[in-house]
């Protein structure tokens, strides 16, 4: 149903653009150019957060551990960039762990066949008890000044935008290549879409389920280094928070149907300013944190209920235990 | 048989979107009456008997119950009028005792099981069905089910049953009984609907027989009066003589040779299922298999195509060209040049949000060699043109999704899909189910064509006109065992069912 997918991306869209004017005019120190900044550089990593989702979610899957794949292995980097280890060898020491986790996480889903749901919930867990268990003696993990030439990422700017976002952008165009441009994107799809006729067909369906949660982990590391190297430390608590939510909010918000087979790159960057704008807001209106997560539980609530409305689920092909 | 409609519908008109799936349809139904409603898929059979059930709800049109208009909201709403509808998928849940869904949404508020179980035992053999209550529904067959979905609509006291395709999936002997079941209900004055694919069903069972064609009513007479080529003319709007079923290539010229053996199977067994079946597959021939659902045709040839895996120990072996293979996924049996087109196309076959160009590419990106990793849009858009010449796939536009399609063109795209992998075996599991009849002539011409060039094909298939319409060498399967083969010129429709059943 091209129309009404192209109606909800509308309607997020108009949304924004009342939100974001609304705010604007009504909120003193909104529309102001720190505060864009601002805006913008937690948005980037929220929305390359949900780039990451966005593949799993068009793979009909779900990865709730993406904040435990950002902390800990950027986490990692730094305490090994501290310890001595040079930043090269920090640095992809990192990612492979990232990679080793999304492995993880892709063997149980496709070979264990645990649903993504109960896996990534339950690795994410594991992955962040092993983190402050066995590699962390403190909860945050400072950068090192070996790693000062990371700070580019996080606090930069390039031509007046904030790197960060720049990062975002370029993410955006990679993650857009993967889906449009490559094989295995459209394979993405395809599993999405119907995993039984993907398998039929001939695609390598269980490596694929592997290659994209290891995409996904190391897309959340990716992002753990912008963070960390903009807040100057990472800490392993960020786990604790409902950030996972976030990010789920502004890829089903931005329109990627949790039945699989929709949605794009466009989607998540919609979703993303959305979101961005309406946290920002609440911030800066001073709402409580319970109330600013009451706002997201119902918009979260909303969407959902859209999108099961706009994208029904295929009864015949649904399984029990995925979302 | 009074003359007096119980159900009277003037002019229905069902939209889904901007496609008309009804079009001003009258139809009326008399008390006590077998009413058979035929057509081709798409011509809107179903959805006209939906929408006096409740499940969906017409744009234009009246319904008349006992000649007071009803807009029946829901199917609850529906039943509560006396109006059932017993879907092509079963409605029962699987989990729960048959006496359990027989008293599904009118158990007391303090509900025994004893006393279920008691009042759904009295009530089934008051009906003379014989079915344990006790039993869940799930261990139940087809023709079982079939008997607790009748029994509750008798139990609701309902005047008008609907079936939709209720013996597709009935073997002969469940049939007959299934016939005699309905014939009871009339008895009690209940009217029947009946919708079917199976004409000689409909003439043997019918005391009206009604067609619709593209979403148009087109004749409503006594089945009396009609045979089977009127029904098939009224059907497909033109005349149809011999060129498909009805047929069998007997003579000398037509029956292909066998050429060298491509796939040799050997004490094939998978639990319970597949029992130490052996039999060999030629190229340049169609080898039909038939035998009644159950009998394992199915899974012998998905683990044929790597979807099934045979017993570990003792499975038998597999040969292709000469070298034993087993494949653990359909993947590498494709790179082989194996093709599997599966029965069920909406949950193996296509890729619903996929436009048939994409879902043609997909199945080409599959074989190709894995660094091959760009994706061109224009060789999609090629390809997809050029299978839709091949095969003559009908899309409004290039764009439209495969699901929107009718049912004939979206078993096109499932075929299309596989043959781009350029296969030398390619297995058809039922390729004209729930295809029109248009379409099944142009498969059936693409099957033969594929087998002219070279090709082993093997059709499986529940339709024996359709097995003998096809088929240079036949092979009949029973309880999980190919147990008789015979030659196109020496099979016949007795000799086939014989093999099958005893």
């Amino acid at each position: 149903m091209p129309k009404i997918e192209f109606s909800q991306q509308l309607i997020v869209a108009v949304v924004f653009v009342l939100l974001f004017g609304g705010l604007s005019l009504f909120l003193p120190g909104f529309f102001h150019l720190e505060n864009m900044i601002a805006l913008l550089q937690s948005v980037a990593i929220l929305g390359i957060l949900g780039l990451g989702m966005a593949v799993i979610v068009i793979g009909r899957g779900v990865d709730l551990s993406m904040i435990a794949a950002l902390a800990i292995p950027s986490a990692l980097t730094l305490q090994l960039a501290t310890s001595g280890v040079s930043p090269v060898l920090a640095v992809a020491a990192g990612f492979a762990l990232a990679a080793a986790f999304g492995a993880v996480n892709g063997w149980l889903i496709a070979y264990a066949e645990v649903p993504p749901l109960f896996a990534t919930l339950a690795s994410g867990l594991f992955l962040a008890g092993m983190g402050q268990a066995w590699f962390f003696s403190i909860e945050s993990v400072p950068l090192p000044d070996a790693l000062e030439g990371l700070r580019v990422l996080g606090r930069g700017q390039t031509a007046g935008l904030p790197n960060s976002v720049l990062l975002l952008l370029i993410m955006s165009v990679l993650v857009w290549i993967y889906l449009r441009k490559l094989k295995l994107g459209a394979f993405t799809y395809a599993m999405g879409d119907n995993p039984r006729g993907a398998r039929m067909a001939g695609l390598p369906v269980r490596p694929m389920v592997v290659l994209q949660y290891m995409m996904s982990a190391m897309i959340a590391a990716f992002a753990g280094l912008i963070m960390a190297s903009s807040v100057g430390s990472m800490s392993t608590r960020i786990f604790n928070s409902t950030w996972i939510y976030d990010v789920i909010l502004v890829v089903v918000l931005g329109g990627i149907g949790l039945s699989g087979g929709r949605g794009g790159v466009t989607n998540v960057l919609i979703g993303t300013a959305l979101i961005g704008t309406l946290l920002n807001g609440l911030t800066i209106m001073d709402v409580s944190f319970p109330v600013q997560n009451l706002v997201k539980g119902f918009v979260l609530l909303a969407a959902i209920v859209i999108d099961s409305i706009a994208n029904p689920r295929n009864e015949e092909t649904a399984q029990q235990g995925d979302i | 048989m009074s003359q007096q409609p119980i159900i009277e519908m003037r002019d229905i008109t069902v939209r889904y979107g901007s496609a008309v799936a009804i079009d001003g349809v009258s139809f009326d139904l008399r008390a006590g009456e077998i009413h058979a409603l035929l057509g081709e898929n798409g011509a809107g059979k179903s959805t006209l008997t939906k929408s006096m059930a409740g499940v969906v709800h017409p744009a234009e049109g009246q319904i008349l119950l006992d000649g007071q208009p009803i807009a029946p909201g829901s199917p609850k709403e529906a039943l509560h009028l006396g109006i059932a509808m017993v879907f092509q998928e079963t409605s029962l849940v699987p989990t729960m005792t048959v006496g359990q869904n027989l008293f599904l949404g009118q158990e007391k508020m303090f509900n025994r099981l004893r006393g279920v179980n008691i009042a759904a035992q009295q009530f089934l053999q008051s009906l003379n069905f014989d079915v344990n209550p006790t039993a869940t529904v799930d261990m139940l067959g087809a023709a079982k089910r079939q008997m607790v979905e009748i029994a509750r609509a008798v139990l609701h006291k309902v005047r008008v049953i609907v079936f939709d395709e209720p013996t597709a999936t009935l073997t002969p002997e469940e049939k007959q009984h299934f016939f005699a079941l309905v014939k009871d209900l009339k008895k009690r004055g209940v009217s029947v609907v009946f919708i079917s694919h199976a004409l000689e069903e409909a003439l043997a069972i019918a005391d009206r027989i009604t067609v619709l064609r593209d979403a148009k009513h087109v004749l409503t007479k006594p089945a009396q009066e009609l045979d089977r080529e009127a029904i098939v003319k009224a059907m497909i709007g033109r005349d149809l003589s011999n060129t498909f079923y009805g047929h069998k290539r007997g003579d000398e010229d037509s029956v292909r040779h066998e050429g060298k053996r491509v796939l040799s199977v050997q004490n094939l067994r998978m639990a319970g299922i597949v029992q130490n079946t052996s039999f060999s597959i030629f190229a340049g021939q169609v080898t039909g298999v038939f035998g009644l659902v159950g009998a394992g045709r199915t899974e012998t040839f998905k683990i044929v195509s790597g979807a099934l895996k045979r017993n570990w120990l003792h499975g038998g072996e597999i040969e292709l060209n000469g070298h034993k293979v087993r494949y653990r996924t359909p993947a590498p049996a494709i790179r082989d040049g194996i093709a599997y087109v599966t029965e069920d196309r909406k949950v193996e076959g296509f890729f619903e949000t996929m436009s048939p160009a994409r879902n043609i590419h997909v199945g080409q990106l599959a074989k190709e060699p894995f660094w091959k990793m760009w994706v061109s849009r224009k060789a999609e858009r090629i390809l997809g043109q050029k299978w839709s010449e091949a095969l003559n796939i009908k899309a409004v536009s290039r764009d439209v999704k495969v699901i929107e399609l009718s049912g004939g063109n979206q078993q096109k795209v499932v075929i299309a899909k596989s043959l781009v992998q350029e296969p030398e075996l390619i297995i058809f599991d039922e390729p004209t189910r729930g295809v029109d009849v248009g379409a099944i002539a142009e498969i059936h011409q693409l099957i033969n064509r594929l087998a002219d060039e070279g090709n082993a094909v093997v059709v499986i298939s529940s339709y024996l006109p359709e097995v003998l319409a096809l088929s240079d060498r036949i092979l009949v399967a029973r309880q999980g065992k190919v147990v008789e083969e015979f030659t196109a010129r020496e099979a016949d429709e007795k000799k086939i069912m014989y093999a099958a059943i005893h």
